[in-house]
Formats: structure tokens, C-alpha cells, sequence
């Protein structure tokens, strides 16, 4: 893959308004989890549980929004391809189906990188902004968002291979709402249950929660994102080398 | 009507059955789930297994439900040459306009009444509750239905605006959002401007929830009834002018 490939990805995107999407994305997650943090009553300004509710707030906002946003913006980007015939053109041109696959990965990856960050600084900012006396929690804050992030790439790369195989974009976006409903549920099951859907993994990246009503300090399961990455990032080469042996 | 028998049959082999079926079954028992795995016990028996079921439904899967009715509705006039035949045809554009909306409303219709069920169900079967759901939640169900209307049309319009399957989804999700946070600030009006704040409303009647204040009224079942009637003839007017100037491919 070089430059121009990625190049062209991010061409096809701006008449495909995929950055509105993305913008969508960032704004939801922001006006959920900033609101949820502010009112709650933890939120006392002074001590150090008030960044603890912003980092839930980073968490609910991205469970609640990215499972069906994220399926959306990989469907929108992936259909264009069966729409205009993208996949042989590409193909006769020296990109392989599965490079293609990886290639949006790649692009969109980058924007899905940038609203994370960006969300992450955010309510970082927020917390700062309101002159929150305890000092900024900055080891979990960053692992917070490193673990979002992972699995927010994870869930993108999942829609990315299901839009390409699948054609109608319903199974996707479908799959994309059944995961908003797992990764709701998973921060009330037991932790083994959350290992086993993707979308449970956002319970599991979680720097903060309650216990027997009081908030405490949490540390992201680092060791099963890391894993989840590792196995996510195996399986999405093993389907898109599978691509590039398929007639088109 | 021949448009609309020609868009049902249209209907006999999509995947849309699957939605409609799907869709408020895994939803409206997932928003009981939670009862089970925190062991709370339904403290006020049906009323609470409303509450729990149909506040949840009504936030956003009902619309984002609707707006995937919508794209699938849609999708196969944006694929090949039928956008030219839909042109081309001889019926008007407020007959496609009307017969779109209306299909997509009679799914949601079948989609509210497998909600009703599935919480019937549960409460029977699962719950084990005594007697039967109270008769108000009935009516509440009709307002619901009343409600998706103007859903229905609006993401009908959109999906025959946007030929993506997706990014219309995404505005009824943003939509939806949207609605909910101007509910929770307690801005009832929204229902006369958002047609997702009119169906999110209309399934927290009666559970104290959001702007809701527990009783179920009759001036708030016909004010939810009427918004959503005026925004349903509104949006069908404005959808009707655009597909009006709209014209074939190239």
C-alpha cells in the first residue's frame, strides 16, 4: 500500500460526507458523556472523583454512540465500492480487494484516531476548564483512551470486513445496533461475559466505576484489550488475504 | 393504493421482516435484562416492566428501527435503473411520497405491536405478574404508533435523498439523541418540531421518566397525537416538492 492509495480513500470520502459522519461521532460522544458527567452529583469539582466521572463519561459516551456510528461509517465508506463497481476497478488496477479492505482501515482509522483523541483532550480540557482542585489522574486518563481506541479500531475493522462481504448493508448496521445493546450491557455482567463480544471490551477499558454505590478508581484491563488488539489484528489479515483469492 | 400494494409487494421477499420481528423482541427484553442481572425485583409489577421496557425502546432503537425500514425501503430505487423508472413512471410525486411513508408506517405499526406482545410475554411468562398489562398502556401504544408516522416520512425523505444505506440511520440516531437531551432538560415542545422527540415522548407516557410526569392525560395524548399529525402533513408537503423537482440519473 502507498501513499496514493491512501490518498485516493481519503478523496473518496469527501463526496461521501464520511467526515460528517465522523463529526457525528465526535459530537454525540461529547454531548453524552460530557452531560452524564456534569450532572452527576459526584461531579463536586474539588476532589478526584470528579475526574473519575469524566472518564466514565468518555467511556458511556463512546459505548453508547460508536457501536452503531462506527458500523455506519464503515458501511457508508465499503458500499460505495459494490455501488460503482470499486472492486474490480481497483483490482485492475493493482489494488487487491483486501489491500483496498486495509487501506480504508488505514484511512479511516485515522479519523477514528483523531475523534478519540480528540474527545479524550476534550473532557480533559472540561475538567481543567471547571478548576478541579485534585491533580489530573494522567496514567489512567491516557490508558483510557489508548483502550478506546483499540477498540474502536477493533469495531471498525470488524464493520469494514462485514460491509465488504456482505453486500446488503443491513447486516452490518444491524450487527451495529445489537452491539450499542452488548456494550450497554456489558458494564453490569460479570467480567468473562464482556470478554466475549468486542463491544464488551469498552466495559472492560473502563479507568472508573461504581462499587456498592461509591465511585472508585479503576485500571483498564489492559492485558484483554491488548489481547482483543492482537487476535482483532490476526483475524482482519487472515480475511482480507482471503479477499484477494476470490474472484470478483 | 396501486402504488401501495406495488411497494408491499416489494416488501414479500426484503429482509425487512427480519427488522421488524427482531428489533423490538431483543430490544424491549433487553431493556428487562437488566432487571435479572441487577436482581432488582418490578417493584410496581406491569408499570415497572413498562418503564423498563418501553422508556429505552423509545430513545433511539424505534427511530434508528425505523430509519434502517426506511434505507431498506428505499434501497432498491437508488440500485440499477430504477430511479429513472420511478421518474419516468406515471404516478405522481405525492403517491410515491404517500405510498413509501405509508409502508414504512405499517412496519412500524407491526413493529409496536410485537413490542406490546414481547412485554406481554415477558410479564406473564418471565415475570410471572398478576393480571394483565393496564389498559391505559394500550392506548399508550396507539399514541406510540400515532407517533411513528412522522418518523416514517421524515426518513423515508431522507433515504430518498441520500443514497447511502447508512448515513441516514446515522441522522435518526443524531436525531433521536438530540431529542432525548431536549426532553431531559424538560422542553416538551421539541415534539412540535422533532418528529424523533414525538415518538421518544410517546413511549414514556405514564412512567415518570424524561418529561413525563406519570400521569397519562388525555390533553397529552392528544397533544403528542396532534404534533405528530401536523409534522407528518409537513414533511409529506416539503418531500412531495423535492421528488417534484428532483429528475432522472444520468
Amino acid at each position: 500500500m502507498n501513499a496514493r492509495v491512501l490518498t485516493n480513500e481519503f478523496a473518496k470520502m469527501r463526496h461521501l460526507h464520511v467526515w460528517l459522519l465522523v463529526a457525528v461521532l465526535f459530537v454525540v460522544v461529547a454531548g453524552i458523556g460530557l452531560y452524564t458527567a456534569v450532572i452527576n452529583p459526584d461531579f463536586d469539582r474539588v476532589t478526584a472523583s470528579s475526574w473519575n466521572t469524566l472518564l466514565g463519561g468518555i467511556g458511556s459516551g463512546f459505548s453508547l454512540a460508536a457501536p452503531l456510528l462506527l458500523a455506519a461509517i464503515a458501511s457508508r465508506h465499503v458500499d460505495a465500492e459494490h455501488q460503482g463497481g470499486g472492486w474490480l476497478l481497483s483490482a485492475t488496477s493493482g489494488l487487491t480487494p483486501g489491500g483496498l479492505c486495509r487501506a480504508k482501515l488505514l484511512a479511516l482509522g485515522l479519523l477514528v484516531t483523531g475523534v478519540t483523541v480528540s474527545a479524550s483532550v476534550l473532557f480533559a480540557a472540561t475538567g481543567f476548564a471547571f478548576g478541579i482542585d485534585a491533580p489530573w489522574p494522567a496514567g489512567r486518563w491516557i490508558g483510557l483512551t489508548l483502550c478506546v481506541l483499540v477498540v474502536n479500531l477493533v469495531v471498525l475493522a470488524l464493520h469494514i470486513v462485514l460491509a465488504a462481504r456482505i453486500e446488503n448493508q443491513l447486516v452490518g448496521i444491524g450487527i451495529g445496533l445489537l452491539g450499542t445493546i452488548l456494550a450497554l450491557f456489558s458494564t453490569a455482567v460479570p467480567a468473562w461475559i464482556a470478554h466475549l463480544t468486542p463491544w464488551g471490551y469498552y466495559a472492560l477499558s473502563s479507568a472508573s466505576g461504581y462499587v456498592d454505590g461509591v465511585l472508585v478508581a479503576f485500571s483498564p484491563a489492559y492485558a484483554s484489550i491488548a489481547g482483543l488488539g492482537l487476535v482483532a489484528a490476526v483475524v482482519f489479515a487472515l480475511f482480507t488475504r482471503s479477499f484477494d483469492h476470490q474472484e470478483i | 393504493m396501486n402504488v401501495f400494494f406495488a411497494e408491499l409487494i416489494k416488501l414479500k421477499r426484503s429482509l425487512s421482516w427480519a427488522v421488524v420481528i427482531l428489533l423490538p423482541i431483543i430490544l424491549v427484553a433487553s431493556g428487562s435484562i437488566m432487571t435479572f442481572i441487577d436482581g432488582r425485583g418490578l417493584e410496581d409489577g406491569w408499570n415497572t416492566l413498562w418503564m423498563r421496557s418501553m422508556v429505552f425502546y423509545g430513545l433511539f432503537p424505534l427511530a434508528v428501527g425505523i430509519a434502517i425500514l426506511a434505507s431498506l425501503i428505499w434501497r432498491a430505487e437508488h440500485r440499477g435503473s430504477n430511479w429513472n423508472a420511478l421518474m419516468a413512471g406515471p404516478t405522481s410525486s405525492l403517491r410515491i411520497v404517500l405510498a413509501k411513508a405509508a409502508v414504512i408506517a405499517v412496519l412500524a405499526v407491526i413493529m409496536q405491536g410485537i413490542a406490546l406482545a414481547t412485554v406481554l410475554v415477558l410479564g406473564k411468562v418471565v415475570f410471572g405478574l398478576p393480571g394483565w398489562l393496564p389498559p391505559q398502556y394500550l392506548a399508550v401504544s396507539v399514541v406510540v404508533v400515532i407517533a411513528c408516522i412522522p418518523v416514517a416520512v421524515l426518513q423515508s425523505w431522507l433515504s430518498m435523498q441520500m443514497r447511502s444505506f447508512a448515513a441516514p440511520i446515522a441522522v435518526a440516531f443524531l436525531g433521536a439523541g438530540f431529542s432525548a437531551f431536549l426532553l431531559v432538560v424538560g422542553l416538551d415542545a421539541a415534539i412540535f418540531v422533532s418528529p424523533y422527540a414525538a415518538v421518544s415522548r410517546a413511549t414514556q407516557l405514564g412512567t415518570a421518566t424524561f418529561a413525563d410526569t406519570g400521569d397519562i392525560t388525555l390533553a397529552v395524548l392528544a397533544m403528542i397525537a396532534v404534533a405528530s399529525l401536523l409534522l407528518s402533513a409537513v414533511l409529506a408537503a416539503a418531500n412531495t416538492l423535492v421528488l417534484e423537482r428532483s429528475d432522472a440519473r444520468t
